[in-house]
């Protein structure tokens, strides 16, 4: 067997096992009213638990692979001679001795990162509003027309005015049913969408184990 | 509903999805699928996207956005390297290797792998590049892609309305985008700002769009299937309740209505 089919029996082995323990474990009904039934359904949730943990902690480690690969990106960008890669490595180290020196104090992050976040959300709004006027000029159709008018609707609707209130009746219609019904759609399919992928990597038929 | 039932119909629906995998497999293996396959409208600007990179050297962007490996968006980011992978495939005639973007640092490692494996000449440790996430993520990008110049921008993963500050800023540069989203607001604002859209499951459906591959292809109707059997479904269940609430609506003309609503919906799905 290549290291290609180990991964691939290996991702099997612990997909399968994860999944039957998370499905049948915790739930002694599941094994009759007999005295043994709470403890095997306590030994199948078991694995499921061990591996979930294991990923948990995979996750935390990652993080430290994603500043570990920011750095690395920027220290080959500074040799390029970008300024801005300069600034973020300075950053970066000014803000860990400043949190080695003042105990954890995080007045820095609030006095810059805050700020910065702020002005980023505030500059959402204008993108936002920018691509919705330029919505008719992407997508020049019956579809386009619909979207932009049920914006419209949806946000005169939202206006505290008396004058408004049929639109705002309008509004909550549209938000009910249609609006509802294509977001359930939309999301019942990627729920398919994601089993299927899932399934995939269960079989050990995913890109990552096929080599 | 009780828990046991839950799990059961959780089981069944596994095993069932398992069977039929194998099964479209099994059969896209002897035919010819590739005409049942229903067609992308995002996806067709790719190949010329990849064209013009190799002419001009410059690389493609594609993103995962928050997809992560171990959180809820696993599937997601797994569907993404898929398409990611056979995206690099293509463009491997460049010698600009196309930039991977995520926040989520469980997805360094997926998007290295699929630098590494489709992408022959090698160096491309840093093209893989994480950012802190929603915001931050965003203005990150946009500079990445003003000082990158990307032939294009490929989005497939978890984006949210953050996603409006990167293709604005693609759009200012006129690179082209293609989006999708499996957050409702990142994929409204796909739909409203980039240049071509996926929707929802079509995330899913998207590697088997780009390659060759008779397993993608077999994962893609296996959708498909479920699809359609959910939609039949839903639409019976409404025909008996309306044959119960309305007396007077008699079954031939439910059955009319019916048969007419997915004669149109099957309209609307080849159109697209």
């Amino acid at each position: 067997m290549g290291s290609a089919g180990m991964a691939a029996f290996v991702a099997f082995v612990v997909g399968v096992t994860t999944i039957l323990s998370l499905l049948l474990g915790d739930n002694p009904a599941l094994f009759g009213e007999g005295a043994g039934s709470d403890e095997l359904a306590r030994q199948l949730a078991l694995p499921g638990d061990v591996l979930l943990r294991l990923v948990a902690i995979m996750i935390t480690v990652s993080i430290l692979i994603g500043i570990a690969n920011l750095l690395f990106v920027h220290i080959g960008r500074l040799a390029r001679g970008k300024l801005y890669s300069a600034i973020l490595l300075a950053s970066f180290a000014f803000t860990i001795y400043w949190t080695i020196t003042n105990k954890g104090d995080t007045s820095l992050l609030e006095a810059v990162q805050v700020p910065i976040e702020s002005a980023l959300a505030a500059l959402l709004f204008i993108s936002l509003a920018h691509g919705g006027a330029r919505v008719m000029q992407k997508r020049s159709d019956v579809w386009g027309l619909l979207f932009v008018a049920v914006a419209l609707i949806v946000l005169l609707g939202s206006l505290p005015l008396a004058e408004l209130a049929p639109v705002k009746a309008w509004s909550d219609w549209l938000m009910a049913i249609p609006v509802s019904a294509g977001a359930r759609a939309i999301l019942l399919g990627i729920a398919l969408g994601s089993v299927v992928t899932g399934v995939r990597a269960l079989l050990g038929q995913d890109r990552a184990y096929r080599g | 509903m009780d828990e046991t039932t839950v799990q059961v119909y959780s089981v069944l629906f596994v095993a069932i999805t398992v069977v039929l995998v194998y099964t479209a497999r099994f059969f896209g293996r002897r035919r010819a699928r590739r005409r049942l396959q229903r067609q992308l409208a995002g996806v067709d600007q790719i190949p010329q996207w990849i064209a013009q990179g190799i002419e001009s050297s410059m690389p493609l962007h594609l993103s995962f956005g928050g997809a992560g490996v171990g959180g809820d968006s696993t599937p997601a980011a797994l569907a993404g390297a898929e398409f990611f992978h056979h995206v690099i495939g293509r463009a491997k005639a460049s010698d600009m290797s196309p930039i991977v973007t995520m926040s989520a640092p469980a997805t360094v490692p997926l998007g290295q792998d699929a630098l590494r494996r489709a992408w022959p000449a090698g160096k491309t440790l840093s093209r893989a590049q994480w950012y802190p996430p929603d915001l931050a993520f965003a203005g990150a990008v946009a500079a990445s892609a003003a000082a990158e110049e990307p032939a294009a921008h490929i989005m497939a993963g978890r984006f949210g309305a953050e996603l409006a500050l990167m293709l604005d800023s693609a759009d200012r540069r006129g690179q082209p985008s293609l989006a999708v989203s499996e957050r409702l607001d990142g994929q409204a604002v796909a739909f409203a700002m980039a240049d071509h859209v996926l929707i929802g499951e079509e995330l899913f459906a998207a590697p088997s769009a780009v390659s060759e591959d008779q397993g993608g292809r077999a994962d893609a109707v296996v959708l498909d299937v479920w699809r359609g059997l959910i939609i039949l479904g839903a639409t019976v269940l409404l025909m008996l309740e309306f044959s119960k609430q309305l007396p007077l609506l008699s079954w031939p003309l439910v059955a009319t209505v019916a048969a007419i609503l997915i004669a149109l919906g099957a309209f609307a799905y080849r159109r697209r």
